[in-house]
C-alpha cells in the first residue's frame, strides 16, 4: 500500500507514463462517455469536467460487445484456424468502485465449471485504477449490496479527484507495480490529501438517496414465481435490451460462425434474456413464452438464483438498469414490492 | 389540461365496463422527469392513473406489444378490448395501425388527450441537474410549472419540451372515442429546417457523422422494441431462421440495421420521437427519419396516421407519382 499524489495538470504525463501498457480511460465519443484506448490527445473525461458514469459500463473491457475468438480459411481439405492476438498488459484508469466490483461477480462465473480464456486472461493483464465518486447519481444503491463511492476492494489502486490534485492509494501488488512505473511522475501524499479523501468518501456516501435491504430477497423470490406480482411491471417492458446491455455484472452472451466465401470467424457476442430469440427452441416452443417471465428471470437472476448459486447479488447498483429503462422499470420498485407479495400457500392436494 | 380527477373516473368507468379487458394510461414514474407507462385491468388501478408534461411515453406501442402464447385446448381467446390513452402525436400511431390493418377498430376505446408538450429529459437534465424524485410538470400557458424536490419552478415551455412538440401540428388527438379535456391551439408549422441544415453537409460530411453515431450503437433493439409501428411478429434483425442480419456489433451491421429501420418507417413513422428518447447512447434517430418524413412529403403529398381512410404510402400506386429518382 502506497499513497501518493499528483497535480491536476500532470494528468498527461501519468497517461504517458504508462507508455509500456496499454491505457483505457472514459472518453468522449460521439457525444457519449466510454471506455476507450487513451490516444496522445485524448483527455479522459473525469480529468476536466465531472461526469458520473459512463452509460455503456466497463464491463466490454473484458466481455467486449462482439469478439473473435478464432479465424479460418475454408477451401481444398485444409482448413487453417488462427486466433486473435491477446492484449497485452492494460491500464484501466477511471473505473468506478461499483463497475470493479461488477468483475469480482462475473469472475465467479466466467471461472466456473468451464473456465473462460479469453475473459480471465484480460482480468489477469489488467490493473484496475479506480475514481472514487464524488458525485452519486440519484439512483445510485452500491452500499445496499456491499459497495460505496470509494469502495477499494475489488481495484487496484483508487484515485481521488481532489481540487487541484489527484491522490492516488495503491491497494494491490499490481497497484504498487503501477506506482514504481509512474514514480518518476509521483509524489508522496501527506495527511491532508488522506484527510480530504476521507471526507469526500464520506459525503459521497451520505448523498446516496437510495437503498434495498436485500434480507430474505434471494428466497423470497422463487416463492412468487407463478404470482401475478410479476404483470404489474412487465406489462411496460418493451423487451429491449437496455437493462441487462447496460448492466456490469450480465454476461450472457451466443456464438455465432460468421463466414464469407472462403473466410470465415467464430465470434461471441451479447445476449440478452430480455429477447424472446434468447430462450427460442429450435422446436419453435419457448419456456419463456412473454415478457412476464423474462422479466422475472432477469430480477430473480441478479437477486436469487445468482446468490442462491454464487452466495452473492449479481447487482452493485449502479443504477443504470432504472436511468436508462424507457418505461421506468425500476428494480428497487420490484424488489420492494415483492417484499409486499402475499405467497398463497397452495393445499396439498 | 385534463385534471387527474375526470381524467381518473373516466378511466373507472371504462376499465368497469364487460367488454374491456385493459387500459392503458400513465401514472407516476418513480424518478426523474417521464411518468411510467401504467396497464391496468380492474377498477382500483385508476386511481394512479395522471397526465402532465412527463408523460412523454407513445402508449400506442402497448396494443401491438402484448405477446400471446396459444389458448389452451378448450378455452375461448379473451376478445375483449383494449382502452388507451393518447396524445395528438400518439394517436396517428394508431390511425396507421388501423391503416395497416394491424387490428380492428372495434379492438380498441381510444381515449384523446389534448396536449400542450411533453418533457424532453435531456434537456431537463440539462436545466436541473440529477434530481432525485418523481417530478411532477405542468403546462400554463407559455409556462412550464415543474415541482422539482417540493420546490415549485417555473420555466419557458420551450427550452424543457421535446423539439418534436415544437414543431407540433397535431396537439389534438386526430383519432378518439372520448376527449378528456379542452382541445388546445396548434403550436406551429413544420418547416423542415433541421432536414434541410443537415442536407447541406457534404456526402463525406454526412458519412463521417452517421459512421460515429453508428458506431456507438449497442444493439440493444429499443428504438425497434419502442416503435408503435414496429410491430412484425418476427422481426428481420432479429430472426435466427433465417438469420438476415448478424448478431455481431460492428460498423456494418449497425449501419444496416439503422438503415434498414429508416427505410422501414419511409412513409410509416408518425415522428412520436420514442426512438430517440429512448436511445442511451444518444444516436439522433430521428434525423433519419425526418429525412424520410420530408421526402415523402414533398414527393408524394403523403403524410401518414391522419386519416384512416387512406392507403398506406407503399401500398398505393399513383400513375402521376414522381419517378425521376428512378434510373
Amino acid at each position: 500500500m502506497g499513497d501518493f499524489k499528483f497535480a491536476r495538470e500532470k494528468m498527461a504525463d501519468v497517461l504517458s507514463g504508462l507508455g509500456e501498457y496499454q491505457v483505457l480511460a472514459p472518453l468522449m465519443t460521439g457525444g457519449v462517455v466510454r471506455f476507450r484506448e487513451v490516444e496522445e490527445s485524448d483527455v479522459p473525461v473525469g480529468e476536466r469536467g465531472r461526469y458520473d458514469n459512463t452509460v455503456v459500463p466497463p464491463k466490454e473491457l473484458m466481455f467486449p460487445e462482439t469478439e473473435t475468438l478464432f479465424r479460418y480459411q475454408l477451401g481444398g481439405t485444409d482448413i487453417n484456424v488462427s486466433e486473435p492476438e491477446g492484449d497485452t498488459g492494460r491500464v484501466v484508469i477511471g473505473i468506478r468502485p461499483c463497475d470493479a466490483q461488477a468483475f469480482a461477480i462475473v469472475d465467479r462465473v466466467f471461472g466456473w465449471d468451464y473456465p473462460d480464456p479469453y475473459y480471465q486472461k484480460r482480468r489477469e493483464n489488467t490493473t484496475l485504477v479506480g475514481l472514487a465518486c464524488d458525485e452519486p447519481c440519484s439512483n445510485c444503491f452500491c452500499p445496499s449490496v456491499g459497495g460505496g463511492p470509494a469502495s477499494e476492494e475489488y481495484l487496484d489502486a483508487i484515485m481521488y479527484n481532489l481540487d487541484d490534485t489527484f491522490y492516488l492509494k495503491t491497494i494491490t501488488k499490481k497497484g504498487e507495480e503501477l506506482a514504481r512505473v509512474l514514480s518518476g511522475v509521483l509524489q508522496e501524499a501527506g495527511d491532508a490529501e488522506k484527510k480530504a479523501a476521507e471526507k469526500q468518501a464520506e459525503e459521497a456516501t451520505s448523498r446516496i438517496v437510495r437503498s434495498i435491504d436485500t434480507d430474505g430477497i434471494p428466497e423470497k423470490l422463487p416463492s412468487l414465481y407463478g404470482h401475478p406480482f410479476w404483470e404489474q411491471f412487465s406489462d411496460r417492458c418493451l423487451g429491449c435490451g437496455i437493462c441487462t446491455y447496460l448492466c456490469p455484472t450480465c454476461h450472457c452472451f451466443d456464438i455465432q460462425d460468421e463466414v464469407e466465401h472462403f473466410d470465415g470467424r467464430r465470434a461471441r457476442m451479447w445476449d440478452t434474456c430480455m429477447f424472446k430469440e434468447y430462450s427460442l427452441h429450435a422446436s419453435g416452443h419457448n419456456p419463456r413464452p412473454t415478457r412476464k417471465e423474462r422479466t422475472r428471470n432477469r430480477i430473480s437472476h441478479k437477486y436469487s438464483y445468482f446468490p442462491l448459486n454464487f452466495d452473492v447479488i449479481a447487482c452493485v447498483g449502479c443504477g443504470r438498469c432504472i436511468n436508462y429503462c424507457p418505461v421506468n422499470i425500476d428494480i428497487l420498485d420490484v424488489l420492494e414490492k415483492s417484499r409486499e407479495a402475499e405467497v398463497k400457500e397452495e393445499k396439498p392436494a | 389540461m385534463v385534471d387527474n380527477k375526470t381524467l381518473q373516473n373516466k378511466a373507472r368507468e371504462v376499465i368497469s365496463r364487460d367488454d374491456v379487458r385493459r387500459l392503458i394510461g400513465w401514472k407516476r414514474g418513480t424518478f426523474g422527469f417521464e411518468a411510467a407507462p401504467a396497464v391496468i385491468k380492474d377498477p382500483s388501478g385508476a386511481d394512479d392513473l395522471i397526465f402532465d408534461a412527463t408523460c412523454v411515453n407513445n402508449l400506442a406501442s402497448f396494443i401491438t406489444l402484448e405477446e400471446k402464447p396459444p389458448v389452451p385446448r378448450g378455452e375461448e381467446p379473451d376478445t375483449r378490448k383494449t382502452a388507451i390513452m393518447v396524445k395528438g402525436c400518439d394517436s396517428r400511431a394508431i390511425v396507421l395501425q388501423l391503416v395497416e390493418k394491424a387490428y380492428e377498430r372495434d379492438d380498441v376505446i381510444v381515449l384523446g388527450i389534448p396536449c400542450s408538450g411533453v418533457i424532453d429529459r435531456r434537456k431537463a437534465r440539462e436545466m436541473f441537474g440529477d434530481v432525485a424524485g418523481a417530478v411532477e410538470a405542468t403546462c400554463e400557458g407559455d409556462k412550464l410549472v415543474c415541482e422539482v424536490g417540493g420546490e415549485k419552478k417555473e420555466v419557458d415551455r420551450k427550452e424543457l419540451v421535446m423539439d418534436k412538440c415544437l414543431r407540433c401540428r397535431y396537439p389534438n388527438p386526430v383519432i378518439s372515442d372520448e376527449l378528456l379535456g379542452d382541445e388546445v391551439e396548434k403550436f406551429a408549422d413544420d418547416d423542415f429546417s433541421d432536414v434541410a441544415e443537415f442536407a447541406k453537409k457534404s456526402p463525406a460530411d454526412k458519412w463521417a457523422f452517421w459512421d460515429e453515431q453508428f458506431s456507438k450503437c449497442v444493439r440493444c433493439y429499443s428504438c425497434r422494441s419502442v416503435c408503435p409501428m414496429c410491430y412484425c411478429v418476427e422481426c428481420v434483425v432479429t430472426n435466427l431462421r433465417p438469420q438476415w442480419t448478424r448478431r455481431s456489433t460492428d460498423i456494418s451491421e449497425n449501419t444496416a440495421y439503422h438503415l434498414q429501420r429508416a427505410w422501414h418507417l419511409s412513409g410509416r413513422c408518425i415522428e412520436c420521437n420514442e426512438c430517440e428518447r429512448v436511445c442511451p447512447v444518444d444516436i439522433p434517430i430521428m434525423t433519419l427519419n425526418r429525412r424520410m418524413t420530408r421526402d415523402v412529403k414533398e414527393l408524394f403529398d403523403y403524410e401518414p396516421g391522419v386519416d384512416v381512410e387512406t392507403e398506406p404510402l407503399l401500398a398505393s400506386f399513383n400513375p402521376q407519382d414522381p419517378e425521376e429518382f428512378i434510373m
